[in-house]
């Protein structure tokens, strides 16, 4: 978001209105002095009430506010999510009008018209978070020039917002570009996953599905086996992301991986694919009516790490990691 | 509201500003009328679609190129008021028409406020306030609209609605509100390097002319405003009314007109800041006089004043037994004065006896009237009362080709007004070789019930006639009582309308114009004062405290506050939420429940980190969740989570 030319530092700022009114109050006051005419000291004290209670008005209406951030929790680096400011005017007295909530991480300021007195509302503000990971919306800065326009109030109001910002994903030309067909289009995957041909048995582990339970050498064995089935190739990927981040490597570059994967992953769920999705400590698979977002929520919030960690791949595997002499990002990368 | 409903409102206000320019006078109607012309017309040709250019940009750059010259010589010319309030009404007809370039509402609003103040500030009439309070409300439309406007454009948006009307009037409530909280306590001291002008306030006169002239016609025109009001205690009332206020004594004839003889200005010495006029005879009482000054620094003391308090100076003049003030600019003034039953001079006088020619037919009459009587006062007395039942009172003498001369009143039409009755008296006392002469003044005037004061009004003047006795001038009125100012009937509402009007007058003279640095100074004094008698009485009513109250009272004191205390603790424990008490055993196990968080979500970040205790806190959990987001209420059961909480709690504190 770009700083609004009205953004200032502290708390409160004269507007071009208010300063020649503050003048010409002075003026008044001055006439008022010299000639000691009272109908002059009534227009003075006037003014002076129209100063002082915009003030307060201005001042006592923000003081009031409080804010609350709600609506989705996850969002996309570089793109605007809409959340829900529940904002609540606590005063019994002021109506709170014209504010502008202006925050680095709105993507524009949101006008607020009216609230009020001991009124709730929701008000729909576009988000812009530039770096995935999580985001702490710590504060928001309300403005406003209301009564009289003769100050421009600002308050800063301290939030409990937290919003899992997923990488940025790279636009569609270089998505598409990058996206390879997956290979084997008719061929399993020799992996368990979800398929039709049974790929191998196991014991029964708790939780299992009844369904998958091998009832004729689950008879012959006399306990509960299980089969598993072998995952589609035709229908799913296996992308491996190496978070390993070589000391010639710089932090954008694997910022870049991180988006590549993503948006690798992102189009992948996009066209139904069943991803099974690793890296050091995570395995993620999604199916066609599952969501991708616990890969996005790993992929937001891993780190580099300076040590190689050995994964688990194929021939088939999409592995996303930094190229040792060069430092870049390479989708193909075997392990 | 769409922009030209917008700009017609704005262009009203302007014209509303200087509308009291014409009641005030400040200025001449003629510029003014052009103004309100030129306003008119842009609002016509705003109304019809166009714009507000009634004469082009370029024009009136060249008029106000060769009205600046103007304005200088017009400002050297001492009328410098004038001369600024002209040019800011050319301003404001210039705004609008430049606005059409740039956007200068703003600036025309704070035009509209400054032809405004130049309207109230040469205004002294109350009804100001009227205008006062119609011009608040527009102009807080117009900076509220002006607020919505500019905050709107500042984040890229429009702004189409109008102002409400009711936050006008909340805004201009409280302006008024403070205002009048501000109006008493802003200091009333003057400038002492620049000191500015006070321009005449008022064009009021007396009904009293400076002479009588008999050869004119006397119209006398009804004026209620008011000239002085007296306040007088109850043990006054009885012997100082009706009310008689001197102004002018009309000692010398001249060819049928009656004269004030000018012997110039002498000052008193203040003793002990009261000014003593005369020395007083028979009981005292005080009054209170508040006098509006109509001409140059005149007083209108009530007859048996003998000293007066609270002047700055007092100078005995032009004529003898009139006296006058300084009035550095002021309008009116608050002074308290001492009455006599009579009042004797200060020193000894020469009286003469009036030039008055008196022919043998007037010396028969007056003769005929006193008979037997020698001493001055009786023969006044006889004079008065053969006058007031012999003679008639008429406001307009008989039309006749000459005037009717005082010979004429006495001998032959004997009807007149009471300057008529009045010389006749001194012209018979005259030709008894008695000292006597013509007072003017005002007579009467009406007790106000609300505000305990009598209103003397310029209608109220009144002509009567003062004898010497030979060591003190003695009051006698030859009009008919029931003929002097002061005897017109009113219905009971009007008297009460009346009343109430003038109480309200009275505020604003006395609060409002006249409002300065002495009623600064004893309010403050006021203030204090109570101050002082309530602490001094708190002071007292401890120590009878202190006195009464024992060891077992104040054990007893104690145990109650405690009590109450435990109490009201209790129910605030009751009262407060339980889900503040599970925040609360959260954060004692490191979770920060924040506003947004749920209850379910803080178990989840609990159990992650310490599964053991969200094990134990996750049906309490449960629990809360359904009694307060299902519709069944079960009898008892938040206590029972209270209970559970608060075992949990010493389990995990042991």
């Amino acid at each position: 978001m770009t700083t609004q030319a009205w953004q200032f530092d502290g708390v409160v700022r004269f507007t071009r209105v208010g300063t020649s009114f503050l003048v010409f109050t002075f003026v008044i006051g001055f006439a008022a002095l010299n000639t000691g005419n009272n109908p002059l000291y009534i227009a003075l004290t006037f003014m002076l009430g129209c100063l002082l209670l915009s003030g307060i008005a201005s001042k006592g209406g923000l003081k009031h506010l409080a804010i609350e951030l709600r609506g989705a929790e996850e969002a996309w680096a570089g793109r605007p999510v809409s959340l829900v400011l529940r904002i609540t005017n606590r005063s019994a007295i002021w109506n709170v009008r014209d504010v502008a909530i202006v925050s680095d991480d709105l993507a524009q300021p949101v006008l607020v018209p009216i609230i009020g007195k001991r009124e709730t509302i929701d008000v729909e503000a576009s988000f812009l978070f530039q770096r995935r990971g999580i985001a702490h919306v710590k504060r928001i800065d309300l403005y406003t020039r209301y009564p009289f326009g003769f100050f421009l109030k600002k308050r800063r109001v301290r939030l409990e917002g937290d919003v899992v910002v997923f990488p940025r994903l790279l636009d569609e030309e270089a998505a598409r570009e990058r996206f390879r067909p997956i290979a084997g289009e008719q061929e399993n995957a020799n992996r368990p996953g979800v398929g039709t041909e049974i790929h191998s048995f196991r014991e029964y582990v708790r939780g299992d599905s009844l369904r998958q339970i091998y009832w004729k050498k689950s008879a012959s064995l006399g306990r509960w086996i299980m089969k598993q089935t072998e995952l589609d190739s035709a229908r799913a990927v296996h992308v491996v992301f190496d978070p390993y981040k070589p000391r010639e490597a710089s932090d954008e570059a694997f910022e870049e991986l991180v988006s590549e994967t993503a948006t690798y992953l992102f189009h992948a769920a996009r066209r139904g694919l069943t991803i099974l999705f690793t890296m050091p400590r995570v395995t993620i698979v999604t199916s066609e009516s599952e969501s991708a977002s616990a890969a996005f929520h790993a992929l937001a919030l891993v780190e580099p790490l300076h040590e190689p960690v050995a994964q688990g791949a194929d021939e088939n595997s999409v592995v996303f990691a930094l190229q040792r002499e060069t430092g870049r990002g390479d989708e193909r990368a075997r392990a | 509201m769409n922009a030209r409903a917008r700009e017609i409102e704005l262009l009203l206000l302007t014209a509303l500003s200087g509308v009291p320019l014409y009641f005030n006078g400040a200025i001449g109607a003629a510029p003014l009328a052009v103004f309100h012309l030129a306003l008119a017309g842009m609002i016509y040709r705003i109304a019809h679609g166009g714009t507000a250019e009634i004469v082009p940009e370029g024009v009136l750059r060249v008029i106000a190129l060769v009205y600046v010259p103007l304005y200088i010589l017009d400002a050297i010319a001492n009328h410098a008021i004038a001369a600024s309030t002209h040019l800011v009404l050319f301003i404001a007809v210039y705004q609008p028409i430049e606005s059409i370039r740039r956007n200068n509402r703003a600036q025309r609003v704070l035009t509209a406020a400054l032809i405004f103040v130049a309207s109230v500030a040469t205004s002294t009439d109350i009804t100001i306030v009227l205008f006062v309070i119609v011009f608040g409300f527009m102009m807080f439309r117009q900076l509220i609209l002006l607020s919505h406007i500019e905050t709107a454009a500042s984040i890229g948006h429009e702004y189409d609605d109008a102002p409400s009307n009711r936050t006008a009037a909340f805004y201009l409530v409280g302006s008024t509100v403070l205002a009048a909280v501000l109006f008493p306590i802003i200091p009333r001291t003057r400038n002492p390097l620049v000191q500015g002008v006070s321009g005449a306030l008022t064009n009021a006169t007396t009904g009293l002319s400076t002479t009588i002239d008999f050869s004119q016609q006397r119209a006398s025109v009804p004026d209620p405003s008011v000239v002085s009001r007296v306040w007088m205690g109850p043990d006054a009332l009885p012997f100082f009314t009706p009310l008689r206020l001197r102004a002018n004594v009309y000692d010398r004839y001249m060819g049928h007109v009656w004269l004030q003889s000018s012997r110039g200005y002498r000052d008193l010495a203040a003793r002990d800041g009261i000014f003593e006029i005369a020395r007083p005879v028979g009981f005292k009482r005080s009054a209170r006089v508040q006098q509006r000054f109509v001409r140059n620094g005149r007083i209108y003391l009530p007859t048996g004043t003998f000293a007066i308090n609270g002047l700055v100076s007092v100078m005995e003049g032009p004529s003898p037994d009139t006296f006058t003030t300084a009035t550095a600019g002021r309008e009116s003034a608050t002074f308290d004065i001492a009455m006599a039953r009579e009042v004797m001079p200060l020193r000894n006088e020469r009286v003469r006896i009036l030039d008055y020619p008196v022919t043998p037919a007037v010396a028969a009459l007056a003769h005929q009237i006193v008979g037997n009587a020698t001493d001055t006062e009786a023969q006044s007395r006889r004079i008065e009362s053969y006058m007031t039942t012999h003679f008639r009172y008429y406001m307009q003498p008989v039309q006749r080709a000459r005037p009717l001369t005082i010979e004429e009143f006495l001998l032959k039409d004997r009807r007149g007004h009471c300057e008529y009755f009045a010389a006749g008296m001194v012209a018979l006392m005259t030709a008894l070789g008695k000292p006597a002469h013509v007072v003017g003044g005002f007579y009467g005037g009406k007790l106000n019930p609300l505000t305990g004061y009598f209103a003397m009004r310029l209608e109220d003047a009144h002509a009567w006639v003062e004898v010497w006795t030979g060591d003190r001038w003695l009051t006698f009125d030859p009009t008919p009582a029931a003929m002097r100012p002061g005897n017109v009937r009113e219905g009971l509402l009007r008297t009460y309308l009346s009343a109430l009007n003038d109480s309200v007058n009275f505020f604003w003279d006395r609060y409002v114009l006249t409002y300065g640095l002495g009623d600064q100074v004893a309010f403050a004094m006021e203030v204090l004062m109570r101050l002082r008698n309530a602490l001094g009485r708190s002071h007292a009513s401890l120590s009878m405290f202190r006195q009464k109250f024992t060891f077992i009272d104040a054990t007893n004191v104690v145990a109650v506050l405690a009590a109450l205390a435990a109490l009201v603790l209790f129910i605030r424990r009751r009262r407060r939420p339980l889900f503040d008490d599970l925040s609360g055993h959260l954060r004692f196990l490191g979770i920060e429940v924040g506003p947004a968080m749920t209850m379910e979500e803080a178990l989840r970040i609990l159990h992650d980190r310490r599964p053991e205790a969200a094990r134990d806190l996750a049906p309490l959990i449960a629990d809360y969740e359904d009694e307060m987001f299902s519709p069944r209420h079960v009898h008892g059961r938040v206590a029972a989570i209270r209970r559970a909480l608060a075992g949990v709690r010493s389990k995990l504190e042991t």
